[in-house]
């Protein structure tokens, strides 16, 4: 299926947008590039500068310094309602006075498209999300996700240049947002339209996106693909925000050696590769990257730990360990297996638990 | 299935008996004595409709009528032009003032609508405030500006009185519209003047509604503004008082009394509908 008069994918540009709100600091440095016709993910905590920076490319927000630039002009002084965007909000906004028809077709009508032209591209886009019969119903009248295609077609069909997506699937329940963050991610490449994805959702970051920008306090903190930003986070943040890691924090001794005080006796552990030679150093271990039991007996860093509490969680069993030597817990996810109906390790054994060098990863402290 | 023939009343409708009986002793029981009382014959005997054909075919009361209406429809219609933009402020704009601003709207109903109607008299008698000080002591005008008795002013004094009613009305429906959907407009390529009368004017029509209701009402059954400051005007409720006061024909002032009463009902019922329509579409 071909769309209409198609824009060229254009790319947007963040520089250096900062934003204060009295004294408190929104948004500060904020430099993205979104390359063209793909989707950038901005994830992060509330408050942590996500929605301010989405809202100054809406141009409801206007930067206290920086620029945006679409396909290479600047827009950072336009109104809102000619910088030629689409956004989808998370209560979906659509017009409740207006029928799916004419709220489908209020950004061509305010473009001055004829009548019988835009009635056709409104058909066109509602067969495309597979609405066409409920045309002439109110938004009262749809259901959620219902209502979700409707403000996702409302927002394509005047052909923007970027795509905006305020935590589109925040008001979903949880089967129905699945199965939408396939549709939306799909019809954003078919569109091939340049988008910009607000959400606090990691799982749907990671779904979707083709970069994570991970923001904290009105910074990023980190931007990169899916599987750079889960694997091999910069800082602790990132590393605790998206998934769970478990973090050893310690002192360099020598040589790839990091000792870990704490506990009855603290301990020392291996360090990848290209770890820092000096000082402090802070270790991340993902919970599905250690292993627990008799395989865990070659590996070079080793701990015993104690099974506190465990927690079956259908694809995997997530296990709370508690280790004596550094006075702390960890967690391991192990991956489902053995006979079904059963969990290997029960609650109250003492088991090793330990993992490959390359596994682990040495991140920044910036709590 | 219940095999009953007798409608159950639900026992929670006795809650309402108190409501009923009063209503139906203060409202219900006068308005018949007073339909009674416009067709019974004037010596008591028999029933008659002349009053009514009277009053709707001769041009004085059709007049009448019809003024009441104008006035009423003039007043509703300068009090959405002046209250709008206060509640857009208000709800909009204000921020921590509103509170402010909503009081200094109520403060006046505070004094009697007597003393308020008074004030403009005080104000504008031909040796009042304005008139002495445009022409004594400013000497700007040679004559006394004659304000006083004239159809205008009339006007303005019931809109000084109304007018919080209609800002309140429509800065409660304003107040519940979400920001959001003027930002989807923005961003659909809407100014802020189509964003306006696409979606915001359209989603307050419902308050702008209820105020005119309430308005239109109050206006088209007072009549102490216009026993004070005339204007030449002679609606039904002035007439009606004068006929129990002054004329003391109760059968004609029952007659209009029903015939205000059904011209009310009318005006409630198109007014009802317009705001459906607009609500809904």
């Amino acid at each position: 299926m071909v769309t209409q008069t198609s824009r060229k994918p254009a790319e947007l540009r963040l520089e250096g947008l900062e934003k204060r709100f009295g004294n408190a600091v929104a948004v500060s440095s904020v430099s993205v590039t979104v390359e063209p016709a793909t989707l950038v993910a901005l994830l992060g905590p509330s408050g942590c500068g996500k929605t301010t920076t989405l809202r100054m490319i809406a141009g409801f927000e206007r930067p206290d310094s920086g620029r945006i630039l679409v396909g290479g002009t600047d827009i950072t002084s336009l109104p809102p309602h000619r910088r030629a965007l689409g956004m989808v909000f998370q209560n979906y906004s659509l017009f409740p006075h207006k029928t799916v028809g004419e709220n489908v077709a209020f950004g061509l009508r305010m473009a001055g498209m004829a009548r019988a032209e835009r009635d056709e591209a409104v058909g066109r886009m509602l067969d495309l999300v597979q609405l066409s019969a409920l045309v002439d119903r109110y938004p009262s009248q749809l259901s959620g996700g219902q209502q979700q295609r409707v403000a996702l077609a409302r927002s394509l069909v005047p052909n923007p240049r970027v795509l905006l997506l305020d935590e589109p699937l925040g008001a979903l329940d949880k089967n129905l947002r699945e199965s939408m963050q396939f549709e939306l991610r799909s019809m954003q490449q078919r569109f091939g339209i340049t988008t910009v994805l607000v959400t606090h959702d990691q799982e749907e970051a990671l779904s979707m996106s083709d970069q994570i920008a991970v923001m904290s306090r009105g910074r990023i903190l980190q931007i990169g693909g899916a599987t750079e930003i889960y694997d091999r986070p910069a800082s602790r943040f990132v590393a605790e925000f998206l998934g769970t890691s478990n973090i050893f924090t310690g002192t360099v001794r020598s040589n790839g050696v990091m000792i870990v005080a704490g506990g009855t006796t603290g301990c020392t552990l291996q360090l990848p590769p290209g770890a820092p030679t000096s000082g402090p150093v802070l270790l991340s271990v993902r919970p599905e990257r250690l292993v627990i039991g008799d395989a865990a007996a070659e590996l070079p860093n080793r701990l015993d730990a104690y099974i506190q509490s465990r927690a079956f969680r259908g694809t995997y069993a997530a296990y709370q360990l508690d280790v004596p030597a550094l006075g702390r817990e960890i967690y391991v996810y192990r991956q489902a297996g053995g006979p079904l109906g059963t969990l290997t390790f029960p609650v109250g054994t003492t088991v090793s638990v330990g993992w490959n060098l390359e596994d682990s990863v040495v991140v920044e402290d910036d709590e | 299935m219940k095999t009953s023939t007798f409608p159950t009343i639900p026992r929670r409708l006795l809650l309402t008996l108190p409501a009923v009986l009063f209503l139906l002793a203060f409202f219900i029981l006068p308005l018949v004595d007073n339909g009674l009382r416009s067709i019974v014959q004037a010596d008591g005997n028999g029933i008659t409709f002349a009053r009514y054909v009277q009053l709707l075919t001769d041009q004085f009361y059709l007049t009448s009528i019809a003024q009441t209406i104008a006035l009423s429809a003039a007043v509703t219609v300068i009090c959405v032009l002046i209250g709008y933009p206060v509640a857009y402020y208000l709800v909009r704009h204000a921020g921590r003032w509103s509170g402010l601003i909503i009081f200094l709207l109520i403060a006046p109903l505070l004094t009697s609508i007597i003393m308020r109607t008074y004030g403009w008299q005080v104000l504008f008698a031909r040796r009042g405030f304005i008139n002495t000080l445009l022409v004594q002591d400013l000497g700007l005008l040679d004559t006394p500006l004659r304000v006083l008795d004239t159809p205008g002013l009339v006007v303005a004094a019931f809109v000084h009185v109304l007018v919080p009613f209609m800002v309140l009305s429509i800065a409660a429906v304003l107040q519940g519209i979400d920001r959001r959907l003027e930002e989807s407009a923005q961003l659909l390529g809407a100014g802020r003047l189509r964003t306006f009368f696409e979606v915001t004017l359209p989603l307050s029509i419902d308050g702008i509604g209820t105020g005119s209701i309430l308005v239109f009402m109050v206006a088209n059954g007072s009549f102490v503004t216009l026993v004070l400051l005339g204007g030449g005007l002679k609606t039904l409720p002035l007439l009606i008082f004068q006929q129990f006061n002054t004329t003391r024909d109760f059968g004609m002032a029952s007659t209009m009394s029903t015939v205000l009463l059904v011209v009310a009902l009318v005006c409630l019922f198109l007014q009802l509908r317009l705001v459906r329509r607009g609500g809904e579409a």
